[in-house]
Protein backbone atom coordinates (compact mmCIF):
# COMPACT_ATOMS: atom_id res chain seq x y z
CA UNK A 1 0.00 0.00 0.00
CA UNK A 2 1.27 3.21 -1.19
CA UNK A 3 2.11 5.86 1.83
CA UNK A 4 -0.50 8.43 1.53
CA UNK A 5 -0.02 11.62 2.83
CA UNK A 6 -4.03 13.50 3.30
CA UNK A 7 -4.04 17.30 3.02
CA UNK A 8 -2.65 19.24 5.82
CA UNK A 9 -4.57 20.34 8.30
CA UNK A 10 -3.24 24.32 7.44
CA UNK A 11 -7.01 23.91 5.09
CA UNK A 12 -9.45 22.41 7.15
CA UNK A 13 -12.58 21.91 5.67
CA UNK A 14 -15.49 19.39 5.61
CA UNK A 15 -15.60 17.00 3.40
CA UNK A 16 -18.20 15.03 5.01
CA UNK A 17 -21.37 17.08 3.54
CA UNK A 18 -21.11 17.06 -0.10
CA UNK A 19 -22.35 19.75 -1.64
CA UNK A 20 -22.89 19.50 -4.95
CA UNK A 21 -21.79 21.83 -7.80
CA UNK A 22 -21.89 18.88 -10.17
CA UNK A 23 -23.92 16.29 -10.71
CA UNK A 24 -23.53 13.81 -13.38
CA UNK A 25 -25.52 10.65 -13.76
CA UNK A 26 -25.81 8.20 -16.15
CA UNK A 27 -23.09 10.18 -18.55
CA UNK A 28 -22.22 8.60 -21.78
CA UNK A 29 -19.58 10.44 -24.64
CA UNK A 30 -19.57 9.19 -27.75
CA UNK A 31 -16.89 10.27 -30.37
CA UNK A 32 -18.86 9.44 -33.66
CA UNK A 33 -20.24 5.83 -33.04
CA UNK A 34 -17.39 5.15 -30.72
CA UNK A 35 -18.68 5.71 -26.95
CA UNK A 36 -15.46 6.65 -24.97
CA UNK A 37 -16.95 6.53 -22.21
CA UNK A 38 -20.12 5.04 -20.46
CA UNK A 39 -22.39 5.07 -17.43
CA UNK A 40 -20.91 7.32 -15.39
CA UNK A 41 -22.76 9.01 -12.03
CA UNK A 42 -20.52 11.02 -10.05
CA UNK A 43 -21.00 14.35 -7.83
CA UNK A 44 -18.93 17.45 -7.54
CA UNK A 45 -18.42 18.93 -4.53
CA UNK A 46 -18.58 23.09 -3.57
CA UNK A 47 -14.88 24.39 -3.09
CA UNK A 48 -13.56 20.75 -2.82
CA UNK A 49 -10.86 18.85 -5.15
CA UNK A 50 -11.82 16.20 -7.17
CA UNK A 51 -9.56 13.91 -8.45
CA UNK A 52 -9.83 11.60 -11.18
CA UNK A 53 -7.25 8.95 -11.63
CA UNK A 54 -6.52 5.95 -13.96
CA UNK A 55 -4.58 4.89 -17.11
CA UNK A 56 -4.67 6.29 -19.68
CA UNK A 57 -7.37 6.93 -22.21
CA UNK A 58 -9.99 5.67 -19.90
CA UNK A 59 -12.17 8.79 -20.70
CA UNK A 60 -10.47 10.95 -17.76
CA UNK A 61 -10.13 14.17 -20.21
CA UNK A 62 -13.27 13.09 -21.97
CA UNK A 63 -15.45 13.40 -18.73
CA UNK A 64 -13.84 16.91 -17.73
CA UNK A 65 -14.58 18.31 -21.16
CA UNK A 66 -17.82 17.89 -20.46
CA UNK A 67 -18.20 20.29 -17.35
CA UNK A 68 -17.17 22.93 -19.61
CA UNK A 69 -18.88 21.75 -22.76
CA UNK A 70 -15.02 21.89 -24.52
CA UNK A 71 -16.40 18.78 -26.39
CA UNK A 72 -18.65 20.20 -28.14
CA UNK A 73 -16.16 22.00 -30.46
CA UNK A 74 -15.04 18.32 -31.38
CA UNK A 75 -16.97 17.29 -34.70
CA UNK A 76 -18.88 14.41 -33.79
CA UNK A 77 -18.72 14.59 -29.77
CA UNK A 78 -21.62 14.00 -28.05
CA UNK A 79 -22.62 13.72 -24.71
CA UNK A 80 -25.65 11.22 -23.17
CA UNK A 81 -27.06 11.19 -20.00
CA UNK A 82 -27.44 14.21 -17.87
CA UNK A 83 -24.87 16.82 -15.91
CA UNK A 84 -26.49 18.90 -13.51
CA UNK A 85 -24.22 22.28 -12.81
CA UNK A 86 -26.35 23.20 -9.11
CA UNK A 87 -29.77 23.01 -10.98
CA UNK A 88 -29.63 23.69 -14.44
CA UNK A 89 -29.32 21.36 -16.75
CA UNK A 90 -25.97 22.03 -18.74
CA UNK A 91 -26.49 20.12 -22.04
CA UNK A 92 -30.31 22.06 -21.77
CA UNK A 93 -31.56 23.80 -24.99
CA UNK A 94 -31.42 27.20 -23.48
CA UNK A 95 -27.90 26.55 -22.15
CA UNK A 96 -25.11 29.37 -23.83
CA UNK A 97 -22.23 27.22 -24.00
CA UNK A 98 -20.03 30.33 -24.17
CA UNK A 99 -21.78 31.62 -20.42
CA UNK A 100 -20.93 27.83 -19.35
CA UNK A 101 -17.63 28.15 -20.20
CA UNK A 102 -16.66 31.47 -18.74
CA UNK A 103 -18.20 30.08 -15.48
CA UNK A 104 -16.26 27.08 -15.35
CA UNK A 105 -12.40 27.69 -16.32
CA UNK A 106 -9.94 25.01 -17.76
CA UNK A 107 -6.20 24.55 -17.58
CA UNK A 108 -4.70 22.52 -19.99
CA UNK A 109 -2.05 19.82 -20.20
CA UNK A 110 0.84 21.97 -21.84
CA UNK A 111 1.05 25.31 -20.70
CA UNK A 112 -1.02 27.55 -23.27
CA UNK A 113 -0.46 31.33 -22.83
CA UNK A 114 -1.34 33.52 -26.04
CA UNK A 115 1.97 34.80 -27.64
CA UNK A 116 1.20 38.06 -25.80
CA UNK A 117 2.43 40.41 -23.10
CA UNK A 118 1.63 39.00 -19.23
CA UNK A 119 -0.46 41.34 -19.01
CA UNK A 120 -2.82 40.88 -21.77
CA UNK A 121 -2.69 37.29 -21.70
CA UNK A 122 -4.67 38.06 -17.96
CA UNK A 123 -6.68 40.39 -19.16
CA UNK A 124 -8.32 38.82 -22.65
CA UNK A 125 -10.57 37.35 -20.47
CA UNK A 126 -12.14 39.98 -19.05
CA UNK A 127 -11.88 42.19 -22.21
CA UNK A 128 -13.94 39.42 -24.28
CA UNK A 129 -16.45 38.94 -21.47
CA UNK A 130 -16.98 42.76 -21.30
CA UNK A 131 -16.36 42.99 -17.31
CA UNK A 132 -16.58 46.45 -15.38
CA UNK A 133 -13.79 47.32 -13.59
CA UNK A 134 -10.21 48.65 -13.13
CA UNK A 135 -8.29 46.14 -15.79
CA UNK A 136 -4.92 46.80 -13.98
CA UNK A 137 -6.50 45.93 -10.68
CA UNK A 138 -8.41 42.73 -12.13
CA UNK A 139 -4.95 41.81 -13.58
CA UNK A 140 -3.03 42.61 -10.32
CA UNK A 141 -5.78 40.54 -8.62
CA UNK A 142 -5.41 37.29 -10.68
CA UNK A 143 -1.59 37.49 -10.83
CA UNK A 144 -1.71 37.70 -6.42
CA UNK A 145 -4.36 35.09 -6.20
CA UNK A 146 -2.29 32.47 -9.17
CA UNK A 147 0.60 33.18 -6.47
CA UNK A 148 2.66 34.91 -9.50
CA UNK A 149 2.79 38.38 -9.28
CA UNK A 150 5.68 38.84 -6.96
CA UNK A 151 7.75 37.27 -10.09
CA UNK A 152 5.81 38.87 -12.66
CA UNK A 153 5.13 41.86 -11.28
CA UNK A 154 8.26 44.16 -12.86
CA UNK A 155 7.74 42.66 -16.34
CA UNK A 156 4.55 42.55 -17.18
CA UNK A 157 4.68 43.79 -20.65
CA UNK A 158 7.18 40.79 -21.45
CA UNK A 159 5.64 38.33 -23.16
CA UNK A 160 4.16 35.47 -21.75
CA UNK A 161 6.45 32.88 -23.59
CA UNK A 162 9.43 34.16 -22.05
CA UNK A 163 7.85 32.87 -18.91
CA UNK A 164 8.98 29.11 -17.68
CA UNK A 165 6.85 26.28 -18.16
CA UNK A 166 5.77 26.22 -14.42
CA UNK A 167 5.34 29.74 -14.77
CA UNK A 168 3.32 29.65 -17.87
CA UNK A 169 0.79 27.44 -16.02
CA UNK A 170 0.32 29.94 -13.36
CA UNK A 171 -0.41 32.43 -15.74
CA UNK A 172 -3.02 29.87 -17.30
CA UNK A 173 -3.90 29.62 -14.07
CA UNK A 174 -3.94 33.30 -12.97
CA UNK A 175 -6.02 33.64 -16.81
CA UNK A 176 -8.88 31.49 -15.44
CA UNK A 177 -9.27 32.93 -12.70
CA UNK A 178 -9.48 36.58 -14.32
CA UNK A 179 -13.34 35.47 -15.39
CA UNK A 180 -13.78 34.88 -12.00
CA UNK A 181 -15.65 31.29 -12.64
CA UNK A 182 -16.94 29.67 -9.74
CA UNK A 183 -15.29 25.99 -10.98
CA UNK A 184 -11.39 25.33 -12.26
CA UNK A 185 -11.14 22.05 -14.38
CA UNK A 186 -7.11 21.07 -14.70
CA UNK A 187 -6.04 18.38 -17.63
CA UNK A 188 -3.06 16.96 -16.33
CA UNK A 189 -1.84 20.40 -15.49
CA UNK A 190 1.53 19.33 -14.27
CA UNK A 191 2.40 16.80 -16.57
CA UNK A 192 4.80 18.98 -18.64
CA UNK A 193 6.61 20.35 -15.50
CA UNK A 194 9.41 19.58 -13.37
CA UNK A 195 8.98 18.28 -9.35
CA UNK A 196 9.58 22.06 -7.85
CA UNK A 197 7.02 23.40 -10.46
CA UNK A 198 4.39 20.49 -9.54
CA UNK A 199 5.02 21.44 -5.57
CA UNK A 200 4.23 25.06 -6.36
CA UNK A 201 0.70 24.15 -8.96
CA UNK A 202 -0.09 22.06 -5.60
CA UNK A 203 0.24 24.43 -3.44
CA UNK A 204 -1.83 26.78 -5.26
CA UNK A 205 -4.70 24.19 -5.26
CA UNK A 206 -4.41 24.18 -2.05
CA UNK A 207 -4.77 27.34 -1.58
CA UNK A 208 -7.67 28.11 -4.25
CA UNK A 209 -9.77 25.31 -3.03
CA UNK A 210 -11.15 28.49 0.06
CA UNK A 211 -12.98 30.07 -2.74
CA UNK A 212 -13.07 27.37 -6.31
CA UNK A 213 -14.30 23.97 -7.10
CA UNK A 214 -11.43 22.05 -8.55
CA UNK A 215 -11.51 19.25 -10.66
CA UNK A 216 -8.29 18.01 -11.63
CA UNK A 217 -7.58 14.90 -13.96
CA UNK A 218 -4.01 13.44 -13.55
CA UNK A 219 -1.84 10.24 -14.16
CA UNK A 220 -0.11 10.74 -10.50
CA UNK A 221 -1.79 9.05 -8.27
CA UNK A 222 0.71 10.45 -5.46
CA UNK A 223 -0.24 14.17 -7.02
CA UNK A 224 -4.17 12.72 -6.12
CA UNK A 225 -3.66 11.73 -2.49
CA UNK A 226 -1.89 15.01 -1.65
CA UNK A 227 -4.35 17.78 -2.67
CA UNK A 228 -7.72 16.13 -3.20
CA UNK A 229 -10.69 15.68 -0.86
CA UNK A 230 -12.56 12.99 -3.58
CA UNK A 231 -11.40 10.64 -5.91
CA UNK A 232 -12.80 9.12 -9.22
CA UNK A 233 -10.92 5.80 -10.50
CA UNK A 234 -12.22 5.37 -14.30
CA UNK A 235 -10.91 2.15 -16.33
CA UNK A 236 -11.15 0.54 -19.89
CA UNK A 237 -13.06 -2.13 -19.92
CA UNK A 238 -13.62 -4.49 -23.29
CA UNK A 239 -17.27 -5.31 -24.23
CA UNK A 240 -18.08 -8.17 -25.49
CA UNK A 241 -18.39 -6.74 -28.99
CA UNK A 242 -14.34 -5.79 -28.29
CA UNK A 243 -14.98 -2.35 -27.89
CA UNK A 244 -12.89 0.13 -25.09
CA UNK A 245 -15.44 2.05 -22.97
CA UNK A 246 -14.15 4.35 -20.13
CA UNK A 247 -15.92 3.56 -16.55
CA UNK A 248 -15.78 5.08 -13.85
CA UNK A 249 -14.60 2.11 -11.26
CA UNK A 250 -15.18 4.30 -7.74
CA UNK A 251 -15.70 7.50 -6.22
CA UNK A 252 -15.22 8.39 -2.50
CA UNK A 253 -13.27 10.37 -0.29
CA UNK A 254 -9.80 10.49 -1.27
CA UNK A 255 -8.55 9.12 2.22
CA UNK A 256 -10.78 6.17 1.35
CA UNK A 257 -9.74 5.59 -2.00
CA UNK A 258 -6.04 4.98 -1.03
CA UNK A 259 -6.41 3.41 2.50
CA UNK A 260 -9.11 0.67 1.92
CA UNK A 261 -10.94 1.12 -1.78
CA UNK A 262 -14.10 -1.25 -2.50
CA UNK A 263 -13.14 -2.13 -5.28
CA UNK A 264 -10.43 -5.08 -6.66
CA UNK A 265 -9.55 -2.87 -9.07
CA UNK A 266 -9.08 0.09 -7.73
CA UNK A 267 -6.90 -1.72 -5.44
CA UNK A 268 -4.76 -3.06 -8.17
CA UNK A 269 -4.40 0.39 -9.65
CA UNK A 270 -3.14 1.99 -6.55
CA UNK A 271 -0.36 -0.50 -5.97
CA UNK A 272 0.69 -0.61 -9.16
CA UNK A 273 -0.21 -4.12 -9.96
CA UNK A 274 -2.27 -2.83 -13.14
CA UNK A 275 -1.62 0.49 -15.17
CA UNK B 1 35.11 4.51 -14.95
CA UNK B 2 32.95 5.72 -17.83
CA UNK B 3 32.69 3.34 -20.60
CA UNK B 4 34.24 5.77 -23.36
CA UNK B 5 37.56 5.75 -21.24
CA UNK B 6 37.89 1.95 -22.74
CA UNK B 7 40.01 1.22 -25.25
CA UNK B 8 37.49 -0.91 -27.26
CA UNK B 9 34.86 1.65 -27.45
CA UNK B 10 37.31 4.49 -28.45
CA UNK B 11 38.15 2.13 -31.40
CA UNK B 12 34.63 1.53 -32.23
CA UNK B 13 33.57 5.32 -32.17
CA UNK B 14 36.19 6.55 -34.43
CA UNK B 15 35.91 7.91 -37.87
CA UNK B 16 35.64 5.94 -40.39
CA UNK B 17 36.12 8.77 -43.38
CA UNK B 18 33.07 10.08 -45.24
CA UNK B 19 31.71 7.16 -47.79
CA UNK B 20 32.39 8.37 -51.23
CA UNK B 21 28.48 7.82 -51.80
CA UNK B 22 28.43 11.10 -49.65
CA UNK B 23 30.78 12.96 -51.49
CA UNK B 24 28.96 12.40 -54.99
CA UNK B 25 25.53 13.12 -53.50
CA UNK B 26 27.39 16.21 -51.98
CA UNK B 27 28.68 17.33 -55.33
CA UNK B 28 25.17 16.61 -57.21
CA UNK B 29 23.55 18.81 -54.34
CA UNK B 30 25.72 21.36 -55.35
CA UNK B 31 25.64 21.71 -59.07
CA UNK B 32 22.27 21.79 -59.04
CA UNK B 33 22.18 24.50 -57.10
CA UNK B 34 24.90 26.36 -59.44
CA UNK B 35 23.36 25.59 -62.38
CA UNK B 36 19.63 27.05 -61.53
CA UNK B 37 21.49 30.24 -59.59
CA UNK B 38 23.74 30.62 -62.53
CA UNK B 39 21.13 31.02 -65.20
CA UNK B 40 19.59 33.35 -63.19
CA UNK B 41 22.86 35.57 -62.79
CA UNK B 42 23.56 35.03 -66.50
CA UNK B 43 20.16 36.88 -67.24
CA UNK B 44 20.57 39.38 -64.94
CA UNK B 45 24.05 40.52 -65.75
CA UNK B 46 22.74 40.73 -69.45
CA UNK B 47 19.89 42.76 -68.69
CA UNK B 48 21.74 44.88 -66.87
CA UNK B 49 24.35 45.26 -69.08
CA UNK B 50 22.25 45.61 -71.79
CA UNK B 51 19.76 48.51 -70.08
CA UNK B 52 22.53 50.33 -68.29
CA UNK B 53 22.67 53.26 -70.71
CA UNK B 54 19.29 53.66 -69.92
CA UNK B 55 18.40 53.85 -66.29
CA UNK B 56 18.41 56.89 -65.40
CA UNK B 57 15.97 59.83 -64.43
CA UNK B 58 14.48 60.18 -68.18
CA UNK B 59 13.32 56.43 -67.27
CA UNK B 60 10.98 57.62 -64.70
CA UNK B 61 9.81 60.97 -66.02
CA UNK B 62 9.19 60.21 -69.98
CA UNK B 63 6.18 59.02 -71.59
CA UNK B 64 6.86 55.66 -74.00
CA UNK B 65 7.45 56.94 -77.54
CA UNK B 66 7.78 55.25 -80.99
CA UNK B 67 9.57 57.71 -82.32
CA UNK B 68 11.93 58.76 -80.35
CA UNK B 69 13.17 55.75 -78.05
CA UNK B 70 16.86 57.32 -77.28
CA UNK B 71 14.47 59.45 -74.66
CA UNK B 72 10.99 57.38 -74.60
CA UNK B 73 10.44 56.37 -70.35
CA UNK B 74 7.90 54.21 -68.77
CA UNK B 75 6.32 56.36 -66.50
CA UNK B 76 2.77 55.02 -67.68
CA UNK B 77 3.95 51.08 -67.19
CA UNK B 78 5.34 51.90 -63.89
CA UNK B 79 2.13 53.91 -62.34
CA UNK B 80 -0.35 51.54 -64.32
CA UNK B 81 1.63 48.67 -62.45
CA UNK B 82 1.25 50.12 -59.33
CA UNK B 83 -2.49 51.13 -59.62
CA UNK B 84 -3.17 47.75 -60.66
CA UNK B 85 -1.14 45.65 -57.63
CA UNK B 86 -3.17 47.99 -55.02
CA UNK B 87 -6.44 47.48 -56.23
CA UNK B 88 -5.74 44.07 -56.51
CA UNK B 89 -4.61 43.78 -53.26
CA UNK B 90 -7.55 45.66 -51.59
CA UNK B 91 -9.84 43.75 -53.82
CA UNK B 92 -8.47 39.89 -53.10
CA UNK B 93 -6.39 40.31 -49.96
CA UNK B 94 -9.42 40.82 -47.78
CA UNK B 95 -11.63 38.36 -49.70
CA UNK B 96 -9.13 35.71 -49.89
CA UNK B 97 -8.42 36.24 -45.95
CA UNK B 98 -12.28 35.68 -45.75
CA UNK B 99 -12.35 32.66 -47.37
CA UNK B 100 -9.60 30.88 -45.62
CA UNK B 101 -11.33 32.06 -42.32
CA UNK B 102 -14.19 29.82 -43.55
CA UNK B 103 -12.76 27.05 -44.83
CA UNK B 104 -10.22 26.73 -41.69
CA UNK B 105 -12.33 27.44 -38.72
CA UNK B 106 -16.09 27.12 -39.83
CA UNK B 107 -16.30 24.73 -42.65
CA UNK B 108 -17.59 21.24 -41.76
CA UNK B 109 -15.40 19.04 -43.96
CA UNK B 110 -17.92 16.17 -43.47
CA UNK B 111 -20.10 18.23 -46.29
CA UNK B 112 -19.78 17.68 -49.90
CA UNK B 113 -19.59 21.07 -50.96
CA UNK B 114 -16.74 22.15 -48.61
CA UNK B 115 -15.10 19.63 -49.97
CA UNK B 116 -15.74 20.46 -53.76
CA UNK B 117 -14.63 24.35 -52.87
CA UNK B 118 -11.55 23.03 -51.05
CA UNK B 119 -10.21 21.09 -54.06
CA UNK B 120 -11.62 23.39 -56.75
CA UNK B 121 -9.40 25.80 -55.19
CA UNK B 122 -6.08 23.94 -55.71
CA UNK B 123 -7.45 23.50 -59.13
CA UNK B 124 -7.77 27.17 -59.95
CA UNK B 125 -4.26 28.29 -58.60
CA UNK B 126 -2.93 26.01 -61.70
CA UNK B 127 -5.22 27.14 -63.79
CA UNK B 128 -2.92 29.49 -66.71
CA UNK B 129 -3.25 33.20 -66.43
CA UNK B 130 -4.10 33.39 -70.04
CA UNK B 131 -7.43 31.79 -69.10
CA UNK B 132 -8.18 34.84 -66.74
CA UNK B 133 -7.79 36.98 -69.19
CA UNK B 134 -10.06 35.32 -71.75
CA UNK B 135 -12.28 35.15 -68.47
CA UNK B 136 -11.89 38.67 -68.01
CA UNK B 137 -12.24 39.86 -71.29
CA UNK B 138 -15.50 38.14 -71.71
CA UNK B 139 -17.65 38.41 -68.34
CA UNK B 140 -15.76 42.17 -67.06
CA UNK B 141 -14.93 44.02 -70.02
CA UNK B 142 -17.45 42.87 -72.60
CA UNK B 143 -20.73 41.86 -70.67
CA UNK B 144 -20.01 43.92 -67.49
CA UNK B 145 -19.25 46.43 -70.06
CA UNK B 146 -16.54 47.71 -67.81
CA UNK B 147 -14.18 47.85 -71.01
CA UNK B 148 -10.69 48.01 -70.78
CA UNK B 149 -9.96 50.03 -67.74
CA UNK B 150 -8.53 49.76 -64.50
CA UNK B 151 -10.59 47.90 -62.87
CA UNK B 152 -11.23 45.15 -65.44
CA UNK B 153 -7.78 44.74 -65.27
CA UNK B 154 -7.84 44.52 -61.10
CA UNK B 155 -10.57 42.66 -61.12
CA UNK B 156 -8.81 40.17 -63.36
CA UNK B 157 -5.51 40.13 -61.20
CA UNK B 158 -7.50 39.28 -58.07
CA UNK B 159 -9.61 36.32 -59.79
CA UNK B 160 -6.06 34.94 -60.65
CA UNK B 161 -3.90 35.65 -57.24
CA UNK B 162 -7.31 35.29 -55.20
CA UNK B 163 -6.60 31.08 -54.90
CA UNK B 164 -2.99 31.52 -54.07
CA UNK B 165 -3.98 33.95 -51.27
CA UNK B 166 -6.60 31.76 -49.88
CA UNK B 167 -4.31 29.06 -50.04
CA UNK B 168 -1.14 30.73 -48.02
CA UNK B 169 -3.53 32.30 -45.77
CA UNK B 170 -5.37 28.99 -44.78
CA UNK B 171 -1.18 27.71 -44.11
CA UNK B 172 -1.09 30.76 -42.03
CA UNK B 173 -4.03 30.25 -39.79
CA UNK B 174 -3.81 26.18 -39.91
CA UNK B 175 0.08 27.39 -38.32
CA UNK B 176 -1.49 28.74 -35.26
CA UNK B 177 -2.09 26.10 -32.67
CA UNK B 178 -5.01 24.63 -32.05
CA UNK B 179 -3.84 25.09 -27.73
CA UNK B 180 -4.26 28.67 -28.44
CA UNK B 181 -8.11 28.59 -30.36
CA UNK B 182 -8.99 25.83 -27.24
CA UNK B 183 -7.22 28.58 -24.16
CA UNK B 184 -9.34 31.41 -25.79
CA UNK B 185 -13.01 29.61 -26.28
CA UNK B 186 -12.24 27.86 -22.32
CA UNK B 187 -12.45 31.70 -21.15
CA UNK B 188 -15.76 32.16 -22.52
CA UNK B 189 -14.98 33.78 -26.05
CA UNK B 190 -16.67 33.28 -28.66
CA UNK B 191 -15.62 31.81 -31.94
CA UNK B 192 -15.39 34.94 -33.71
CA UNK B 193 -13.67 36.67 -31.10
CA UNK B 194 -11.22 33.80 -30.73
CA UNK B 195 -10.66 33.99 -34.07
CA UNK B 196 -10.05 37.61 -34.50
CA UNK B 197 -8.37 38.67 -31.31
CA UNK B 198 -5.97 35.68 -31.16
CA UNK B 199 -6.05 33.49 -34.40
CA UNK B 200 -5.48 36.30 -36.86
CA UNK B 201 -2.78 38.32 -34.70
CA UNK B 202 -1.25 35.16 -34.88
CA UNK B 203 -1.35 34.60 -38.51
CA UNK B 204 -0.57 37.78 -40.03
CA UNK B 205 3.05 37.44 -40.51
CA UNK B 206 2.35 34.46 -42.80
CA UNK B 207 -0.63 35.90 -44.71
CA UNK B 208 1.42 38.93 -45.59
CA UNK B 209 4.20 37.20 -46.24
CA UNK B 210 2.04 34.78 -48.93
CA UNK B 211 -0.27 37.60 -50.18
CA UNK B 212 3.35 39.62 -51.08
CA UNK B 213 4.49 36.40 -53.03
CA UNK B 214 1.04 36.01 -54.70
CA UNK B 215 0.77 39.95 -55.81
CA UNK B 216 4.90 39.72 -56.72
CA UNK B 217 3.47 37.10 -59.13
CA UNK B 218 0.88 39.02 -60.78
CA UNK B 219 3.57 41.72 -61.02
CA UNK B 220 5.26 40.11 -63.71
CA UNK B 221 1.76 38.32 -65.94
CA UNK B 222 1.70 40.28 -69.39
CA UNK B 223 -0.62 37.13 -71.11
CA UNK B 224 -4.21 38.02 -69.07
CA UNK B 225 -3.44 41.96 -69.90
CA UNK B 226 -2.69 40.99 -73.65
CA UNK B 227 -6.30 38.86 -73.99
CA UNK B 228 -8.01 41.70 -71.92
CA UNK B 229 -6.45 44.18 -74.76
CA UNK B 230 -4.82 47.01 -72.73
CA UNK B 231 -3.57 49.02 -74.99
CA UNK B 232 0.52 48.59 -75.45
CA UNK B 233 1.50 52.07 -75.81
CA UNK B 234 0.14 54.20 -73.67
CA UNK B 235 1.20 57.69 -73.20
CA UNK B 236 -0.91 58.89 -69.71
CA UNK B 237 -1.01 58.03 -66.20
CA UNK B 238 -4.63 56.18 -64.85
CA UNK B 239 -6.72 58.92 -63.48
CA UNK B 240 -8.91 56.23 -61.78
CA UNK B 241 -10.13 53.09 -62.17
CA UNK B 242 -12.36 53.35 -64.81
CA UNK B 243 -9.01 55.02 -67.09
CA UNK B 244 -7.38 52.89 -69.74
CA UNK B 245 -3.98 51.62 -68.46
CA UNK B 246 -0.64 49.81 -69.35
CA UNK B 247 1.47 47.60 -67.02
CA UNK B 248 5.05 47.30 -67.40
CA UNK B 249 5.29 43.50 -68.52
CA UNK B 250 3.13 44.90 -71.45
CA UNK B 251 5.55 47.83 -71.74
CA UNK B 252 8.43 45.19 -72.10
CA UNK B 253 6.52 43.33 -74.57
CA UNK B 254 5.92 46.17 -76.73
CA UNK B 255 9.12 47.51 -76.50
CA UNK B 256 10.97 44.57 -77.56
CA UNK B 257 8.92 43.35 -80.59
CA UNK B 258 10.01 47.07 -82.23
CA UNK B 259 13.25 46.64 -84.23
CA UNK B 260 15.26 49.15 -83.62
CA UNK B 261 18.11 48.52 -81.29
CA UNK B 262 17.37 51.66 -78.80
CA UNK B 263 13.81 50.08 -78.02
CA UNK B 264 15.97 47.02 -77.11
CA UNK B 265 17.80 49.00 -74.41
CA UNK B 266 15.13 50.46 -73.31
CA UNK B 267 13.41 47.25 -73.13
CA UNK B 268 16.31 45.69 -70.77
CA UNK B 269 16.06 48.70 -68.85
CA UNK B 270 12.59 48.06 -68.31
CA UNK B 271 12.90 44.65 -66.82
CA UNK B 272 15.57 45.78 -64.89
CA UNK B 273 12.97 48.17 -63.36
CA UNK B 274 10.34 45.62 -63.11
CA UNK B 275 12.94 43.08 -60.90
CA UNK B 276 13.77 45.80 -59.27
CA UNK B 277 10.37 46.17 -58.02
CA UNK B 278 10.06 42.59 -57.36
CA UNK B 279 13.24 42.51 -55.21
CA UNK B 280 12.02 44.66 -53.10
CA UNK B 281 8.60 43.18 -52.94
CA UNK B 282 10.55 39.81 -51.91
CA UNK B 283 12.72 41.09 -49.75
CA UNK B 284 9.60 42.84 -47.28
CA UNK B 285 8.06 39.26 -47.44
CA UNK B 286 11.25 37.98 -46.04
CA UNK B 287 11.95 40.63 -43.89
CA UNK B 288 8.37 40.35 -42.16
CA UNK B 289 8.90 36.44 -42.15
CA UNK B 290 11.62 36.73 -39.72
CA UNK B 291 10.88 40.12 -37.71
CA UNK B 292 7.55 37.95 -36.89
CA UNK B 293 8.69 34.35 -37.01
CA UNK B 294 6.39 32.93 -33.85
CA UNK B 295 7.44 29.99 -31.33
CA UNK B 296 5.19 28.29 -29.40
N1 LIG C 1 -11.37 13.83 -30.36
C1 LIG C 1 -11.52 12.50 -30.26
N2 LIG C 1 -12.04 11.79 -31.27
C2 LIG C 1 -12.19 10.44 -31.18
N3 LIG C 1 -11.85 9.72 -30.11
C3 LIG C 1 -11.33 10.37 -29.06
C4 LIG C 1 -11.13 11.79 -29.07
N4 LIG C 1 -10.58 12.16 -27.90
C5 LIG C 1 -10.44 11.02 -27.18
N5 LIG C 1 -10.89 9.95 -27.87
C6 LIG C 1 -10.92 8.55 -27.41
O1 LIG C 1 -11.66 8.47 -26.23
C7 LIG C 1 -11.03 7.63 -25.28
C8 LIG C 1 -10.78 8.39 -24.00
O2 LIG C 1 -9.83 9.40 -24.24
P1 LIG C 1 -9.41 10.48 -23.16
O3 LIG C 1 -10.62 11.06 -22.58
O4 LIG C 1 -8.46 11.41 -23.80
O5 LIG C 1 -8.66 9.57 -22.09
P2 LIG C 1 -7.71 10.00 -20.88
O6 LIG C 1 -7.79 11.47 -20.70
O7 LIG C 1 -8.23 9.22 -19.71
O8 LIG C 1 -6.34 9.53 -21.24
C9 LIG C 1 -9.77 7.12 -25.93
O9 LIG C 1 -10.02 5.84 -26.43
C10 LIG C 1 -9.53 8.08 -27.05
O10 LIG C 1 -8.92 7.43 -28.13
MG1 LIG D 1 -6.28 12.94 -20.90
Amino acid sequence: MQNVSVRGPEVPRNIEALDPVFTVSDLSVFYGAYEAVRGVDLTIGNREITAMIGPSGCGKSTVLRCFNRMNDLIPGARPAGKIFFHDEDLYGDHVDPIEVRRRIGMVFQKPNPFPKSIYDNIAYGPKVNGMKGKMDSIVEEALIKAALWDEVKDKLKQNALSLSGGQQQRLCIARAIAVKPEVILMDEPCSALDPIATTKIEDLMQELARDYTIVIVTHNMQQAARVSDRTAFFTAEVDDAGERHGRLVEFDETSRIFTNPSDKRTEDYITGRFG
Amino acid sequence: MSVLSTPRSAVRLASKGTPLREHVFRIALLSSLVIALGFLLMLLIYVLEEGWPRIDATLWENMPSIRRPETAGIQSGIIGTLWIIGLTALMALPTGVLAAIYLEEYADRTKWYNRVIELNISNLAAVPSIVYGILGLGIIARWLDFGFTVMTGAITISLLVLPIVIISAREAIRAVPPSIREGSLALGATQWQTIYRQVLPSAVPGIATGSILALSRAIGEAAPFLMLGAATLVRFNPEGVWSSFTVLPLQIYSFISQSREEFHILASAAIVVLLAILLLMNSVAIWLRNRYQKRW
